[in-house]
């Protein structure tokens, strides 16, 4: 595949939390198997987040060592781009899965109602990639993973999870493992891919693309998400909406919007429901017109006399 | 004619006149205490008739939104389950009918009040027989108040309709 159709099969892909993955080499149905996760995209305000997972035989590591990959945050774009050709290049006996989540399910999961954290979610896709290698057929022996929260609480639930595979979760993996070194190579190309040619589901006419890093604390995405403001809709969905940078922006510019599983504002909710004051109760009575009947309350109408 | 006060601040469901007519030019006046409201309903075969959703939300804002830009665009329809997304939030909808022989009226004032005491005039900026009901999270299905109410019509005729023997 050329570089520019895979760029496209990344974009076209991307919407909506799907897996993009490269043939799996035969040698890994067959030989003891090691795997790297990591993930690329977990900062930023913008863009998808996306996971990934490397792995080859065991006794061929030294052989992933030769392609020279490291920690893909130490490296160039290009020099990204050009290891994740020579890993494509090597598909003999290494393979790779992606599990890309965008944005939008990023927001929405964060801010459902029986609250989704980023962890949880990162962990699920992590075991869901785990999983995915093992129904294709590789024959894991062992797993290496930077850790999402505490290390240790990590390992047991992978470990819990996949009984057999031996899992190590170790903070700066990427750098110390060259098996998740690929990993990590992998994840950060198809997240550049994916900010860099994003196409916006709104009907956005000549979206100025100079968004920078998409971190809260890069003037350019800062400038950006000042000026894509819309005071109703807040953002497109390209925009984390769960990120307290958008939490604040909102807040301060754009209109509110109250649901009805608001914590913050229980008090307010209550008064907007027609909570009498306790004065009331000593006011001359005039009972007005009699209670509606709860089969029109429940369906929300109302006899009108007026607008 | 009987009007039911539907849902929000703007939106009426109204029974149309008995004789089909293609152009209602109904004035329709309502009361209470010192002022009266006059209701234009104009021309509504004519009236426009844009795309109304309902949302699972209150937004404290009276005005223009750019609804087709970021919202309308973004609806994804498949496996026959409406989903949206608004300020991150996730939505599911179904399309709700008017209930027959009603039309949904969106109305404006162009003038506010500045007592009660003033009498008010109050127009039709467009119409409606279908609007889209989003709820947050969970699809909408028949228990909801809203797609309840559209069968209240229906009830009510059996219940106060004349009956023939």
């Amino acid at each position: 595949m050329s570089r520019r159709a895979k760029s496209k099969h990344f974009v076209d892909r991307k919407l909506d939390g799907c897996r993009l993955s490269s043939a799996i080499p035969d040698i890994c149905r067959t030989s003891d198997c090691c795997l790297g996760i990591d993930e690329a995209g977990r900062g930023p305000v913008l863009g998808p987040m996306v996971y990934g997972i490397c792995f080859c035989p065991i006794d061929r590591k030294e052989d992933l060592k030769e392609l020279k990959v490291a920690d893909s945050k130490t490296l160039t774009e290009v020099e990204r781009e050009n290891l994740f050709q020579k890993l494509d290049e090597a598909k003999g006996f290494v393979g790779w899965a992606l599990q890309i989540l965008s944005p939008n399910t990023i927001s929405t999961s964060m801010l459902q109602r029986t609250k989704y954290n980023l962890n949880a979610l990162s962990h699920d896709a992590a075991i869901g990639l785990v999983q995915y290698a093992l129904d294709c057929g590789v024959q894991l022996k062992e797993v290496f993973v930077d850790t999402v929260g505490p290390a240790e609480k990590y390992q047991d639930k992978l470990s819990q999870r996949f009984p057999g595979v031996e899992v190590t979760v170790r903070p700066k993996a990427d750098s110390l493992f060259p098996i998740v070194s690929a990993a990590s190579i992998c994840a950060k190309v198809a997240r550049d891919h994916a900010v860099n040619s994003w196409k916006f589901v709104e009907d956005l006419v000549d979206v100025d693309l100079e968004y920078g890093s998409g971190y809260p604390n890069d003037p350019k995405t800062k400038s950006w998400l000042q000026k894509y403001l819309d005071p109703v809709f807040g953002y497109p969905q390209f925009v984390r909406f769960s990120w307290s940078t958008t939490r604040t922006l909102l807040d301060d510019k754009a209109v509110a919007v109250h649901w009805d599983d608001d914590e913050e504002d229980g008090e307010k909710a209550a008064a907007r429901m027609n909570c009498s004051s306790m004065l009331s109760y000593f006011a001359k009575g005039q009972s007005s017109a009699r209670e509606t009947h709860r089969f029109f309350s429940e369906r929300r109408l109302q006899s009108l006399d007026t607008l | 004619m009987c009007v039911f006060y539907a849902v929000t601040s703007c939106v009426i469901v109204c029974e149309e006149g008995t004789q089909t007519s293609t152009e209602i030019r109904n004035v329709f006046r309502m009361s209470s205490n010192a002022s009266v409201t006059t209701l234009q309903l104009g021309l509504v075969a004519q009236a426009d008739r844009p795309p109304v959703h309902f949302l699972p939300c209150e937004i404290l804002q009276d005005g223009p939104a750019e609804v087709s830009r970021y919202f309308t665009s973004a609806v994804k329809n498949r496996k026959h389950e409406m989903t949206v997304s608004f300020r991150g939030r996730g939505l599911k909808g179904q399309e709700v009918s008017c209930p027959h022989g009603y039309t949904g009226l969106v109305l404006k004032e162009d003038h506010k009040p500045a007592s009660d005491q003033e009498d008010r005039t109050v127009r039709v900026s467009s119409v409606f027989h279908h609007f889209t009901y989003w709820n947050l999270e969970t699809p909408p299905t028949s228990d909801d108040g809203v797609v309840m109410a559209m069968a209240w019509p229906e009830l009510a005729e059996a219940i106060h309709g004349s009956v023939d023997d």
